[in-house]
């Protein structure tokens, strides 16, 4: 009996090592942080608050993705993205935005709503933790809390505002996972949100100085009230000219502060863009680098530069070769145009390394110096047709008008990505004071414009190239904006304004029905969210 | 239950322990797609496709631990497969059985004098088939074609250049030793093994050398009632990751072919953006030292005869070190960069760790008792714990003075000053708790039940949700024993069993259901220092819970003819519920556009048979044969609930130049594996595709519209899949010939897609391009055009062997052997080899990699003492 006693106990031993284990199934995070664990003081705040800024590259900058950028550029006037021999073809999508025949299920139309719902996300993401977090104790006050919460709400009304220039009529979220399936607001459901949204937060921002870099101060809330009304007409149904004047005035005044100093047009066409344009005294707001000090950059080549431009400027990236500048666009320069000759690349090109050396293609030009040339055509195969399929790998001038500068060089690649520039504050204004007059410009109207335009021509072209009230026509205004603008991502939304973007034709493009004006909803999401109303002239499903 | 047993493995050199069975058990799909590469792992799937995104492929569970690394096993260590293809059988493994399981044993001490087994082979591989591109000669004279409109591109760099060729490694030898050691006792075993496993394949740069041991004894004591069970293995094993790298073939297949490997001057001639292959492979470094160790022991105590309690422990731990240098002189130090900073011609160094522990605690208490002679009881309850964590450390550099360092001095690259040397490091860990219960009952051994219950918790799913329940129940019929059957003399064994089982799966990645904050890249602050911003990572899902597959299997093993025919045959169903998945969700209201959730439904059925048969037996001659065929149907019922609805899923990203889209397309209701795209209706005269559009109309490629004028265009999940073993003997020479083949499936052939179009030039094509192609003058284009019939035959492995009978007592055995594998294959398919990978949501892709398929031939020597 003993010894059973013992045998048993041993066998219940065994068995019960195990009973007595461990039941407990808790995740442990070690690599990544659980958010209740999180916003303890003022740093670890400002990283939520900042998550968005970090994000928006991805969609506003053209940093290789399917961006708000592509979409408001290579379905417009300017840019493109030709086939270029067994390059670019990829599925046709560059000849259906190029086209506007684009279709709802494909990711060109996807991706732009995905980036920018996501960067909604992360806005509300961290106002919802916000709730949570004691902030007194964090060391933040009541005037800086005040001012996180209008940055990131401010903020999202941007993302709105974009999301509503696309797709027109859109869900309106402000929390993290609910509703479930948010019903589609109308477009004048979504103006009326973002002027809320904006004209309730934009005065708790601080103003804009050197400290605010790269952030949302009172200067870019009023740009964004500046382009809400400058729009409206278009967004809402109701023109807001004097609104839209008013938001321009308090910036062009100098009442939401300037980055370096009061704000001012810069002097010449190179200070804006390049690698030290911190020190820029016309821009509003962007998203800024440091190379130097961080691993990012704004990262245009992928989508812009050749196979071996690295070569042109002395730097690190090629890129796909991808977007390039159509040639009716090119054209639309003047040759005595400084814009043309500084923001655009052309011509035969040489190793900035050592001039002497040419750059050699690498493709339909493998070994023979590359010769970038306006026009998009299979020369290397005594072609003569020009259209999307017609390209070859010198075809189109290039983009060069945010330039990285030399790798030896101090700031390469520093250069910030402008959102907002004062510039454009004063053709918003000049063109608000010009459709309240009946589409004839003003003398003040025409003066905005000639202080911009003055900088692209020297003293002596100018004198013939300045705007008067009677050649300042809307159709002119609309050419110049292109041509200032040019590789900033707002071609489409200026173009639609104008009543051009489904009614004119150019290079390979003809007009197309007026409900390409907006994009329809993505497909993944018409079958995601059982609410959403797609928009007229697609597939309801 | 399906077994293979050491005398049915395939034969000849094995890089991985599953080439031992791969054709051998019906329902069971090991592919190699890339061929004999040492340092890469076969594709396995057993009864087709089970899950979106949770784990594919089987549970290998080695001498019961379960998650065992086979790379500690070595083809004569191992004594059998098990592999449990039911559900009713995996049950009992529960959470991790839903794509099946496969147990195998290893070799053990036997009572009885001491043995020493000796095995060796070496082995030497030769390219099956090579791609069949323009050579030089036929590139100029190609040059030279009038008709050529890309003459002017070409450029005639006068050498005559086969890269493909010098990546190849021609006097591969590989060689493998295996000494195993064993005896045993009345109250112990033991057996202790070690090897040496040199493989050197076909194409340089690509080696692996293992060596290692395994040592098992177990001993029983305590007054008989207690039993212990030891294993322990290692594998040291060394590989270098350089080569073998599909890119580099492709690499070198696609360079002008009148390309030198060297300048004048002695370095690597280098052209646009692209590196010589030849230069990357003998200017980097990529090795990986690997240890892999398990360690388990199992004591058994039967203190009343019918009554066990066991404890069970194991370890396996993993621990992997990278090294990687590229010298200061390689293409990647001039044109690469680190962090976005050009590496400027001074090297690049990487060190990676990599260690991981699975932990297993398994406690079992097992009754067992026979009451009135008839009836047979067994019971069983147990508890199952198991941890794993795993870590890594990875840190680059770069700035080196000269090569002499390597990776062996990190810090001695300025790029560390500088800001851009890399340093990363994560860790995770999981866990699973399982309690299990297991009751048997027959009767008179003719008709037999059993039941399983499991209630199991991971650690990965939502809060509410971690713990699930997986019952199973099986039962037997031996008809062969009822007194009816007693007139039917030629059955000598029919038994027919049915099963019913939940099992579950959990292979999905850690932290799905809770929030996390990642870093998203660094911002400036207002203090003027750029620091990390956070953000959430992922949509969090508290109601994350455990996929579950019901299956049904019926099935029928049969004895004929005294024993000259046996055989079995299943039928089962399966239906995987709750799939795991990173699904589209709404965005908004979520932050990312996807959440890992649980949605769907897919079902696969199928037929499995497997012959074994004897077809002579004589005094000195006989001849056997085996046969195993499957075929299986998968369809996604469907990926919809009232939060989640999705048209459809795409998979098979083609990608490459003009970013082709995807190629397969899976909607609700439809068949897994679907081809979709452009139907191809022929040219232009100036050589455009023309498609037809839904209407039916040929239009040229920019007048379609993507997904309303594509098509469900093929599919590539073989229909069929079968092999057949003969084997003849004749006194003591033996014979095996072994057939495998797969029917019933297309094959999108992207090296056509790719190379076979003018458009790659003045980059090299291949022949076809010129030729079969030659009317396309227009961009690379997916649709059925490049879709072929993938179907094959394949003489898969050829055995000759002689058992030597020495009139010694010294030696107890004593075998010569020569294999020779996949020497022959009939198809149609017109790539380099029809067994493209069919497991997976992305099967019959025939990619733009050509590593050399190839036929290896061995010479092998079993020796017994």
């Amino acid at each position: 009996m003993k010894r059973y006693t013992l045998q048993l106990g041993l066998t219940g031993l065994l068995t019960l090592s195990g009973l007595t284990s461990c039941t407990n199934l808790d995740e442990t995070l070690y690599s990544q942080i659980n958010s209740a664990q999180f916003y303890n003081n003022r740093q670890e705040i400002l990283s939520g608050v900042l998550r968005p800024y970090t994000h928006a590259n991805a969609w506003i900058a053209p940093t290789s993705q399917q961006s708000y950028w592509r979409l408001n550029e290579l379905t417009a006037d300017q840019l493109a993205w030709p086939q270029k021999g067994r390059h670019g073809y990829d599925d046709a999508q560059w000849i259906r935005l190029h086209g506007h025949s684009w279709v709802f299920t494909e990711n060109n139309i996807w991706n732009p709503w995905s980036l920018l719902f996501t960067g909604v996300g992360f806005c509300n993401s961290t106002l919802g933790d916000f709730n949570r977090v004691d902030f007194a104790r964090a060391g933040v006050n009541d005037t800086e809390k005040a001012a996180f919460i209008a940055e990131l709400k401010v903020f999202r009304a941007f993302h709105y505002m974009k999301l509503m220039d696309l797709y027109g009529n859109i869900p309106i979220v402000t929390t993290v996972g609910t509703p479930l399936s948010p019903p589609t607001a109308s477009r004048a459901e979504v103006f009326a949100f973002i002027e809320k949204e904006l004209k309730e937060n934009v005065d708790l921002l601080p103003n804009l100085s050197k400290q605010q870099i790269g952030r949302i101060t009172k200067a870019a809330g009023y740009a964004m009230l500046s382009e809400l009304y400058l729009n409206a007409e278009v967004w809402l149904g109701t023109a807001k000219w004097d609104e839209c004047i008013a938001a321009c005035d308090k910036i062009i005044r100098g009442e939401t502060g300037g980055l370096n100093g009061a704000p001012a047009l810069d002097p010449d066409l190179v200070s804006t863009f390049n690698n030290t344009n911190d020190n820029s005294k016309e821009a509003l707001f962007q998203l800024t680098y440091d190379y130097q000090a961080t691993p990012t950059r704004c990262g245009w080549n992928s989508d812009f530069y050749h196979f071996a431009q690295r070569l042109i400027y002395d730097g690190d990236a090629n890129g796909n070769n991808g977007v390039v500048v159509i040639p009716s666009a090119y054209d639309a320069f003047k040759d005595t145009d400084l814009r043309k000759s500084t923001w655009m690349l052309i011509g035969p090109q040489y190793q900035a390394a050592d001039p002497t050396k040419p750059v050699l293609g690498t493709e339909e030009y493998r070994d023979k110096p590359l010769v970038f040339v306006k026009e998009i055509r299979r020369a290397s195969e005594n072609k003569t047709s020009s259209t999307m399929i017609d390209g070859e790998e010198n075809s189109g001038a290039r983009f060069n008008k945010y330039r990285p500068g030399r790798q030896t060089e101090a700031k390469y690649w520093s250069n910030d990505w402008l959102i907002y520039r004062l510039t454009e504050i004063y053709f918003n204004k000049a063109e608000a004071l010009m459709r309240k007059n009946g589409g004839t410009a003003t003398t003040e109207a025409v003066e905005l414009i000639n202080n911009c335009r003055k900088r692209a021509f020297s003293a002596a072209d100018f004198t013939k190239e300045a705007y008067t009230p009677a050649t300042l026509t809307l159709t002119e205004l609309l050419a110049e904006r292109g041509r200032e603008f040019i590789f900033e991502g707002k071609r489409r939304t200026d173009m639609i304004r104008a009543g051009a973007f489904t009614r004119v034709s150019w290079w390979d493009h003809q007009p197309s029905d007026p409900s390409k004006n907006l994009f329809p909803i993505p497909q993944r999401q018409l079958a995601a969210n059982p609410n959403l109303v797609q928009n007229p002239g697609y597939p309801a499903r | 239950m399906a077994t293979v047993k050491t005398e049915d493995f395939n034969q000849g050199g094995t890089r991985n322990a599953l080439d031992l069975v791969q054709g051998k058990v019906a329902g069971l799909q090991i592919t190699r797609t890339q061929g004999n590469n040492p340092n890469s792992s076969p594709a396995v799937q057993l009864r087709g496709i089970v899950s979106i995104n949770g784990t594919q492929s089987p549970l290998i569970v080695i001498d019961g631990v379960p998650g065992g690394n086979l790379d500690l096993l070595q083809q004569d260590d191992i004594a059998s497969f098990d592999v449990l293809k039911d559900g009713s059988a995996a049950a009992i493994y529960g959470t991790r059985g839903n794509a099946g399981v496969i147990l195998i044993t290893t070799k053990k001490g036997k009572a009885g004098p001491a043995r020493f087994d000796y095995s060796t082979y070496v082995q030497h591989e030769s390219v099956a088939r090579r791609p069949n591109f323009l050579n030089a000669d036929q590139w100029r004279a190609y040059r030279a074609d009038p008709a050529n409109q890309k003459a002017g591109q070409m450029q005639d760099l006068k050498a005559t250049t086969d890269f493909y060729d010098l990546l190849l490694n021609k006097q591969n030898l590989s060689q493998y030793h295996n000494l195993a050691l064993s005896g045993g006792g009345e109250k112990g075993s033991y057996r202790a093994s070690m090897y040496y496993n040199g493989a050197d394949p076909i194409t340089i740069q690509n080696w692996r050398k293992q060596f290692g041991g395994r040592l098992s004894f177990n001993q029983r004591g305590f007054g008989d009632m207690l039993t212990a069970q030891v294993n322990l293995a290692t594998n040291f094993n060394r590989a270098n990751l350089l080569g073998g790298n599909s890119g580099d073939f492709e690499n070198a297949l696609g360079r002008n072919p009148t390309q030198p490997v060297f300048n004048p001057d002695g370095t690597y001639y280098e052209e646009g953006s692209t590196t010589n292959p030849l230069g990357r492979l003998n200017q980097e470094k990529n090795e990986r030292a690997q240890q892999t160790t398990s360690a388990d022991v199992r004591f058994t105590l039967e203190p009343i005869p019918g009554l066990r309690a066991s404890a069970f422990g194991a370890i396996i731990r993993d621990n992997q070190n990278d090294n990687e240098y590229r010298s200061t002189q390689s293409r990647f130090s001039d044109i690469g960069t680190l962090n976005g900073t050009p590496v400027k011609k001074t090297g690049y160094a990487r060190k990676y760790n990599y260690l991981s522990t699975s932990q297993t605690f398994e406690s079992t208490l097992e009754y067992e008792r026979t009451v009135a002679q008839d009836h047979s009881l067994k019971a069983l309850a147990g508890y199952s714990y198991q941890y794993f964590v795993a870590e890594n450390f990875s840190g680059a550099n770069s700035g080196f003075l000269n090569d002499i360092f390597q990776e062996n001095n990190l810090g001695a690259g300025n790029f560390l000053q500088l800001g851009k040397s890399s340093l990363s490091s994560g860790k995770e860990d999981n866990t699973l708790i399982a309690f299990f219960g297991r009751l048997n009952y027959a009767y008179k051994d003719k008709y037999m039940a059993q039941a399983i219950l499991r209630r199991e918790g991971s650690s990965r799913f939502g809060a509410n949700n971690k713990y699930g329940y997986f019952p199973a129940v099986s039962a037997g019929w031996t008809i062969s024993k009822e007194s009816f059957m007693s007139n039917l003399a030629f059955v000598n064994e029919l038994k027919l069993r049915v099963g019913y089982g939940v099992t579950g799966n959990q292979g999905i990645p850690n932290y799905q259901s809770v929030v996390r904050l990642s870093t998203g890249n660094q911002y400036l602050n207002d203090d003027g220092i750029w620091r990390q911003t956070y953000g959430p990572s992922n949509n969090p899902n508290p109601n994350l819970r455990w996929e579950r597959k019901q299956e049904v299997n019926v099935g029928v093993d049969f004895a004929l003819f005294n024993g000259r025919l046996t055989g079995a045959l299943d039928l089962y169903q399966r239906r995987t519920s709750d799939l795991l998945g990173s699904f589209n969700t709404q965005l908004p209201p979520f932050v990312q556009s996807t959440l890992f959730t649980n949605v769907g439904v897919i079902q696969n059925k199928g037929i499995e048979l497997t012959l074994s048969g004897t077809v002579l037996k004589k005094e000195d001659f006989s001849w056997s044969m085996d046969f195993a065929g499957s075929t299986q149907t998968n369809k996604l019922v469907s990926f919809s609930d009232d939060v989640f609805k999705v048209t459809f899923l795409t998979f098979g990203d083609i990608g490459g130049f003009g970013a082709l889209g995807p190629a397969i397309r899976t909607i609700e209701g439809g068949p897994l594996g679907s081809f979709y795209g452009k139907r191809f209706a022929g040219f232009t005269p100036e050589g455009r595709w023309l498609f037809y559009k839904a209407t039916g109309e040929a239009v040229t490629a920019d007048k379609i519209v993507p997904n309303d004028d594509y098509a469900y265009i093929g599919n590539g999940i073989p229909k069929v899949y079968a092999s057949w073993t003969n084997r003849f003997q004749y006194k003591n020479l033996d014979l095996s010939l072994f057939f495998r083949g797969k029917f019933g499936y297309d094959i999108l052939n992207l090296q056509q897609v790719f190379f076979g179009n003018k458009i790659y030039l003045p980059n090299n094509v291949l022949v076809d391009a010129i030729t079969r192609n030659n009317q396309i003058n227009d961009a690379l284009q997916f649709s059925d055009y490049y879709l072929e019939p993938g179907g094959f035959v394949k003489l898969d492995n050829v055995t000759l062997g002689y058992n030597i009978k020495l009139n010694t007592p010294l030696v107890r055995n004593l075998r010569l052997y020569l294999t020779g594998r996949n020497l022959l294959t009939i198809t149609k398919y017109r790539g380099l080899d029809p067994e493209v990978d069919d497991t997976g949501l992305a099967p019959g892709i025939d990619g733009r990699g050509f590593y050399p398929r190839t036929r290896s031939f061995t010479a092998g020597l079993n020796i017994g003492f």
